[in-house]
């Protein structure tokens, strides 16, 4: 039983006191102005002392229940187990205690009904007869206060849960949406690079062309005057044209191979599983060896904690960043690339950064940094290549492992691309529907 | 040395890209027939109606309409009659998952698109084929650090 204290309720130099400086009626009157019930029973469970606040309680008169069993102020449920529970607490060692601490005792009233109580009880030796004392308290407001805030707690848990499924919905939804963007900018992309290869084909069919003209140009048996007009004709006009469709058809096939890339990324299935990011660093430092020596990058490694993740995706993620800090660094002297971690802002995160000291990026354009085909914007590195869907990519992968990029940069001293991943032993998330099977055949129009 | 003559079914819905590789084809001094069909319905009629019994080799675009590469391939495979047929799949894309899939089915070889001689030559030489081309490609040294397939076919000076 809780709520047990050895210590009797009153002090026995108190005990002295009283009985030496008060007389019984001024015990009973002290006892009557108390604002608890003061019950006292006998060993025969029979009630010797009854005062004004058990009156009001209870609604008998002292009269009526003096000499009673205590039974007939308990509910009729307890009136077997009470007696046997008083009897074991007479015998027994503790000298007060509070009742039934977790859960509520009831009192009856004379008019039958019940009402919630606090009760304490004491026993007392006296005169070689065992008296037990109980001090009760009406805990209906009590009560009424607990049960409000029960139902409260309640109703803040079922609407956290109603909340958090409507998140979960929401997530779900935009998730999906995700899924179908990344179909349609697939169809759409596969199918622009039908008509891309004819540009391709076709420009290179002239170009094969021209220089067959060049050849026939070279004919003696051509007038001197139509010779080196067509040939001024074909240096000028043709080619130049030619070289600007070039680049234009080389530009477009790379956005569409960016785009497919990059619609791609949402479709591949991950193998989850312990990510040893220290080698898969090193890998991807080791395939950019040339570009790293010829930049003369001093490229710092700290120690990395393995991730819970997927390899290949990690690697793709490591790949991007490495490449968008040597590009960052191009044609710069003293350059520095510093890839290490650091526990993430959430709990079973790490983060990982990829640091470069190059020329840092306006702070207007880091917000749309992500964005595919915005990155290389404003960095005026002359850089084409990838078309800036590099950083897409990497926010794309690192969402689907569950984790969040980040970027920091200050113009002049550098820029630092983080990105956090589970630590293992953290469950993954759970598996989505982007595993969904994407068509593999984007629609074709009906030839015409 | 004297081969049964190969016939060349190029199915390809896009007519430039059908002329983009038939050119190819010629330039790399494929002499063999070539015949081109437009849909998938078209590669499976003409594979099982045709009386021509000169042996065939499919150039089959993965994205036909009517009936798709993919599927056709898959009937053709699984045909006892046209199971040994080489097929050399075109794709727009070197999508894995399309890849997969034809290799899945077992189609021996896939060219990406465009069409390039030496890219043509190395699939042919894959399936083991003997195909009467009666001039060799000379390699071109700068094929291979260009970017994807802008590289002219001819000599660029």
């Amino acid at each position: 039983m809780e709520g047990t204290h050895n210590e009797s309720p009153i002090p026995a130099w108190v005990r002295a006191y009283v009985l030496q400086h008060l007389s019984a009626e001024q015990l009973a009157a002290i006892l009557d102005v108390a604002e608890d019930g003061i019950i006292t029973v006998n060993a025969e469970h029979r009630i010797v002392l009854f005062n004004r606040g058990a009156s009001r309680l209870f609604g008998y008169e002292p009269a009526e229940v003096l000499g009673q069993p205590l039974n007939i102020l308990i509910p009729p449920t307890y009136h077997q187990s009470h007696p046997q529970q008083m009897e074991a607490f007479a015998r027994g060692p503790v000298e007060s205690r509070r009742m039934a601490s977790r859960r509520t005792v009831f009192g009856q009233r004379k008019d039958g009904t019940l009402f919630p109580a606090e009760v304490t009880i004491s026993k007392l030796y006296s005169q070689d007869q065992w008296y037990l004392t109980a001090i009760v308290r009406n805990a209906e407001e009590r009560k009424r206060y607990e049960d409000a805030l029960i139902q409260l707690n309640q109703e803040l848990e079922e609407r956290i849960q109603l909340r958090t499924a409507e998140l979960a919905e929401r997530n779900r939804q935009l998730q999906e949406k995700t899924t179908e963007n990344e179909m349609f900018v697939y169809s759409v992309s596969h199918d622009l690079r039908s008509p891309l290869i004819n540009l391709m084909g076709f420009s290179e069919e002239l170009e094969m062309a021209v220089n067959r003209i060049e050849e026939l140009l070279g004919d003696p048996r051509l007038p001197p005057d139509i010779g080196e007009a067509l040939g001024q004709l074909l240096q000028g006009e043709v080619k130049e044209s030619l070289g600007y469709i070039r680049t234009a058809v080389e530009r477009l096939s790379r956005i569409i191979d960016g785009l497919l890339r990059l619609s791609r990324v949402g479709r591949v299935e991950y193998r989850w599983q312990v990510v040893d990011m220290e080698r898969i660093v090193q890998r991807v430092i080791a395939a950019h060896h040339a570009m790293i020596q010829r930049n003369q990058t001093e490229v710092i490694v700290e120690p990395l904690p393995p991730a819970w993740a997927d390899p290949d995706a990690v690697e793709q993620v490591v790949a991007n960043l490495l490449v968008n800090a040597l590009q960052a660094l191009e044609s710069r002297r003293g350059g520095r690339i510093v890839i290490g971690s650091r526990p993430g802002d959430a709990p079973g995160r790490f983060l990982y950064f990829v640091a470069d000291n190059g020329p840092g990026i306006e702070p207007a354009l880091l917000p749309r940094l992500f964005q595919p085909f915005q990155g290389k914007a404003g960095s005026n590195s002359g850089h084409k290549k990838g078309e800036g869907i590099g950083l897409a990519i990497v926010q794309r992968v690192i969402e689907r492992l569950g984790g969040q990029v980040g970027v920091e940069s200050t113009v002049g001293s550098g820029t630092t691309f983080s990105f956090t991943l589970a630590q293992p032993g953290e469950s993954p998330p759970p598996p989505s529907h982007h595993e969904k099977e994407a068509p593999a055949h984007p629609h074709k129009e009906a030839p015409a | 040395m004297s081969s049964q003559r190969l016939l060349i079914l190029l199915a390809e819905d896009d007519d430039g890209h059908a002329r983009l590789i038939e050119r190819n084809l010629r330039r790399a001094g494929v002499i063999n027939p070539i015949i081109r069909v437009a849909d998938g319905q078209a590669v499976l009629d003409y594979i099982y109606r045709s009386q021509s019994d000169l042996p065939l080799l499919l150039l089959l675009d993965i994205n036909l309409p009517q009936v798709d590469g993919i599927e056709v391939l898959r009937r053709l495979k699984s045909d006892p009659r046209s199971s040994k047929l080489p097929v050399i799949m075109l794709t727009t894309t070197d999508d894995p998952r399309d890849i997969d899939r034809c290799y899945e089915l077992g189609c021996s070889v896939y060219i990406t698109k465009p069409v390039r001689y030496e890219k043509f030559v190395e699939a042919i030489q894959r399936l083991g084929m003997f195909l009467e081309i009666v001039k060799l490609p000379s390699p071109p040294a700068q094929a291979l650090s260009a970017p994807s397939g802008l590289e002219p076919c001819g000599q660029p000076s």
